[in-house]
């Protein structure tokens, strides 16, 4: 029962970094038509220009605020730079994603150029750990599952309320409609860049603070996780990325707990192959 | 520079090139973009050390791993080989079926990250993250692997392998079978519209490519002699992207080049770096990735038909001067009449004495439905179309005319009801079984296969072309240049009807628009259907062209073809089409000739005034 109680602990904090990320990706797929493979080498990016500044002596939760506006920037960069050139140019989907994953060897060994092959870890104190009716978390995992929270909540009044975010919705369902209905697409598509750039930041510091030490290709697998969540929730779709973010971050450390830890990710991998072979328009979308 | 740097050098290069080949044979010639291709290299590697390595215990715990069978040359390449084959055939759910291409590279993607996770974390199966090491060589009792001419007959047996593979796609991608595959990479959808079953064309292509490169697979580890995960991340699949991107996707020579100038290149060059102590571990293959990333990229944007680009294939006119004379076009000429030339009146086409309501109903639509998201686009239509008329389908637009189309033709699936064709219920018969049947579709965006001749989107599209299957393309030229002499010949009779044999070699992507729309109509002729659904095929067509499209397709409805088709155009529909069918908002309105049409207020007020 500890055990049990334990690893749903980790799985709180796994689905709250996976949650924050996992929005991320899916926003930036459906408003933007980009699947930016490139995403988790953004993350560990951000995760690692927040070392750098932990090692000049910054405390890492400025390092944190700091990455997330770095990874935001570079974000708006990389499609105004790369994707956007491409799209304009009618290139199809798959060149899209070839592209990406070049820019994802670009970004991931530019950044392990930079940092060097071995781990590192922040320097940040851990707080007293908190326990409440059989589990135990410190208080920065605690930090973590707030942030997380408040991310859904900031994403949830976003799309709902406010005029961008229902620009977005809109310009995700229909580009071209979107726009004549006056709705200024490149530059909803920029901000949703910017957004979803500092979620992806905000996804990478937490990802290395849950993960203790990391190095410049952590986020390899941390990506199937990402896409598990995506797919399960339907690409696109931000509740649903919500939803496979708990059950993909319950299920793979629950898991871990009971099988070898290393398998941990067989769990997410199942249930992407599944959701792609079986129905890509994910638990929540409709049938295709 | 001594002789085991040549044999190194060379070994590497016919290893690369073979997988580049097979990786192009996927994404290069039939679209399919396997971002999971290592695994399959991975596999044979694993395959030809584990058949070729005695029983673990003689190891004495160094290493441990399943198999040991001490094979002998040649089965462990063999087995390589077929490995590599069938562990591609489960992939065959994730690119067969309707997913979107770029998902199903996602899932492959992943799968490969996934599988070398595995296998370094599960040390009984394959030793785990150290590897096989110590795997005996081709034939090491009878020969010494150290001597210079086993190094250099090994060489030389994987360089004509190499040579033997470049054969193998070239044969296949050069016949009807490797058109069929370039078509579906240019537009997967209307391939199987015309019959290709794309299921089947993918699988075969997942499985020759995961062949080709477990064969490299095994060729290497029998020359390196270890094998560990190391070897094979994810991102050595993005190497060999790179080289098929860079040497020219869909060249086989260009892959070839391609894997000579990038994963051979980058060794070489590297190699010349100096080393310094100064510089950080890890600097110089981390900065490698970099620019293979960057060469993509930059590949991409700048050429992205590579420097050899997929050469044309050219048919020269009168290709087929001796077609046998059994492959007489099947469409009797039809005196060409002058253009502009008068209407040919539509009763003057149709067999005497047999008004188009008496005739036998081909295909028939009972209580069809059609939902989208809540929409009801086409909402529990029954009608008949009935053989040799040309029957007119109008309404507004929203009406639902082209999802119905697309329903009859099996390229959406109804929500609800039946379609029965020539009496048969196909109601669940996918797109391509249709098109087998007869029963053929146009589409209302143009949809040229574009990087293919005219010519060749006309070939295309001939069923029963003894080259066009697997089999028929290995069993080589002299196989099949019978059915293609006679399709040419059907061909260029076609090309001179429209009025286009000037165009039979020029890229059907280069055409003008009304162009391309006389191409889509030809080549869904070369078909040989008997029912033809036409959606839309005089939209951007100039009006003497549109009229010469209609007289042509009302003699063939004179011949026994069946035609229905949507339009917008009323004077054509006026002129040629009788029955005219009119939809407004996903139900049919009325049916009989435009001119009883014309009467009924309904019709009017829905379509023609507004």
């Amino acid at each position: 029962m500890t055990i049990f109680l334990a690893s749903v602990g980790f799985g709180l904090v796994t689905a709250s970094v996976l949650a924050v990320a996992a929005v991320g990706f899916t926003l930036q797929f459906g408003v933007t038509d980009v699947l930016n493979l490139a995403y988790g080498a953004v993350m560990i990016a951000g995760a690692y220009l927040a070392y750098v500044l932990n090692q000049a002596g910054l405390n890492i939760w400025v390092g944190l605020v700091i990455a997330v506006a770095a990874c935001s920037a570079g974000s708006v960069l990389l499609n105004s730079g790369i994707y956007t050139p491409f799209q304009r140019r009618g290139a199809s989907p798959i060149t899209m994603v070839i592209v990406s994953l070049g820019m994802t060897l670009i970004i991931e060994f530019g950044t392990q150029a930079i940092a060097g092959g071995t781990s590192v870890s922040y320097t940040m104190a851990q707080g007293p750990s908190v326990r409440a009716g059989g589990l135990v978390l410190t208080t920065v995992q605690l930090i973590v599952i707030g942030l997380s929270v408040l991310v859904m909540l900031g994403t949830h009044v976003l799309l709902r309320y406010t005029r961008l975010g229902k620009a977005m919705r809109a310009t995700a369902a229909n580009k071209t409609l979107a726009r004549n209905c006056g709705i200024r697409a490149y530059r909803v598509i920029t901000l949703t860049w910017a957004i979803t750039g500092a979620l992806c930041g905000l996804a990478g510091v937490i990802f290395a603070m849950d993960a203790g030490s990391f190095d410049a290709t952590s986020t390899d697998l941390f990506l199937i996780l990402i896409l598990a969540a995506t797919f399960l929730g339907g690409p696109g779709q931000a509740y649903g990325a919500m939803l496979g973010a708990v059950v993909i971050g319950l299920a793979t450390e629950i898991s871990a707990a009971y099988i070898t830890p290393s398998y941990k990710y067989v769990v997410a991998f199942v249930a992407l192959l599944l959701m792609l072979g079986i129905r890509p328009t994910g638990l929540l979308g409709a049938r295709a | 520079m001594n002789s085991y740097y040549i044999i190194n050098l060379l070994i590497y290069a016919a290893v690369d090139a073979m997988a580049c080949l097979g990786l192009n044979q996927q994404f290069g010639v039939a679209g399919v973009t396997n971002f999971g291709f290592i695994i399959f290299q991975a596999a044979g590697g694993y395959t030809a050390a584990i058949l070729a390595l005695p029983d673990q215990s003689a190891n004495a715990g160094f290493q441990t791993y399943i198999g040991g069978l001490n094979l002998p040359f040649p089965l462990p390449w063999i087995g390589a080989a077929v490995v590599g084959g069938v562990i591609a055939l489960p992939f065959t759910f994730l690119v067969g079926r309707r997913l979107r291409g770029d998902f199903a590279a996602v899932g492959l993607l992943v799968t490969a990250v996934l599988f070398n996770l595995l296998v370094t974390n599960y040390r009984p199966l394959l030793n785990g993250a150290a590897g096989l090491s110590l795997i005996p060589q081709p034939l090491q009792g009878e020969y010494n692997p150290q001597s210079s001419g086993y190094q250099w007959t090994l060489t030389a047996v994987a360089v004509v392998l190499c040579a033997l593979v470049y054969l193998f796609v070239r044969r296949i991608t050069e016949s009807p079978y490797g058109r069929s595959l370039r078509a579906m990479r240019d537009n997967d959808i209307v391939a199987d519209s015309l019959g290709k079953n794309l299921l089947s064309l993918r699988a075969a292509m997942l499985v020759t490519g995961g062949a080709i490169a477990g064969l490299s697979g095994g060729i290497l580890v029998s020359y390196i002699t270890t094998w560990s995960p190391a070897a094979w991340g994810y991102a050595e699949t993005v190497v060999l992207f790179a080289a098929v991107i860079i040497g020219g996707a869909g060249n086989h020579l260009g892959a070839i080049l391609g894997a000579i100038l990038v994963p051979v290149g980058f060794e070489e060059v590297t190699r010349y770096i100096p080393t310094s102590n100064n510089l950080p571990p890890n600097l110089i293959p981390s900065l490698e990735w970099v620019a293979i990333g960057l060469l993509i990229v930059i590949f991409l944007w700048v050429r992205p038909q590579g420097i050899l680009p997929e050469r044309k294939r050219v048919i020269r006119a009168g290709a087929a001067a001796n077609p046998p004379s059994a492959a007489a076009p099947p469409i009797s000429p039809v005196p060409e009449p002058p253009v502009p030339e008068p209407a040919v009146p539509v009763s003057a086409l149709r067999p005497a004495g047999e008004p188009p309501g008496d005739r036998e109903v081909v295909l028939e639509a009972v209580g069809v439905s059609r939902e989208f998201g809540g929409v009801q686009a086409v909402d529990d239509i029954s009608f008949k179309v009935r053989r040799g008329t040309l029957t007119g389908l109008i309404g507004p637009n929203g009406a639902g005319k082209s999802t119905l189309l697309a329903m009859l033709a099996g390229t959406l699936s109804v929500s609800g009801g039946k379609i029965y064709y020539q009496g048969q219920d196909v109601t669940h018969l996918p797109a391509y079984r249709r098109a087998r049947l007869g029963l053929v579709r146009t589409f209302q965006l143009a949809s040229e296969f574009k990087r293919l001749t005219v010519m060749e989107n006309l070939l295309t599209a001939v069923p029963d072309n003894r080259g066009d299957s697997f089999r028929g393309a290995l069993a080589g030229r002299r196989y099949w240049r019978g059915d293609e002499s006679a399709a040419i010949a059907r061909a260029e009779a076609l090309l001179e009807r429209f009025g286009l044999d000037g165009y039979a070699n020029s890229y059907a992507g280069d055409l003008s628009g009304g162009q391309r729309r006389l191409v889509e109509i030809m080549r869904a002729l070369m078909a040989e259907p008997r029912v033809l659904l036409l959606d839309e095929p005089m939209a951007g067509v100039h009006p003497n062209l549109a009229r010469r499209i209609g007289n042509q397709l009302a003699a063939l409805c004179a011949e026994g073809l069946t035609v229905l088709m949507v339009e917008h155009e009323l004077a054509i529909m006026d002129e040629f089409c009788d029955p005219v069918v009119a939809m407004a908002e996903g139900a049919v309105l009325a049916e009989g000739t435009m001119a009883e049409l014309r009467s009924r207020s309904e019709v009017v007020e829905a379509y023609l005034v507004g």
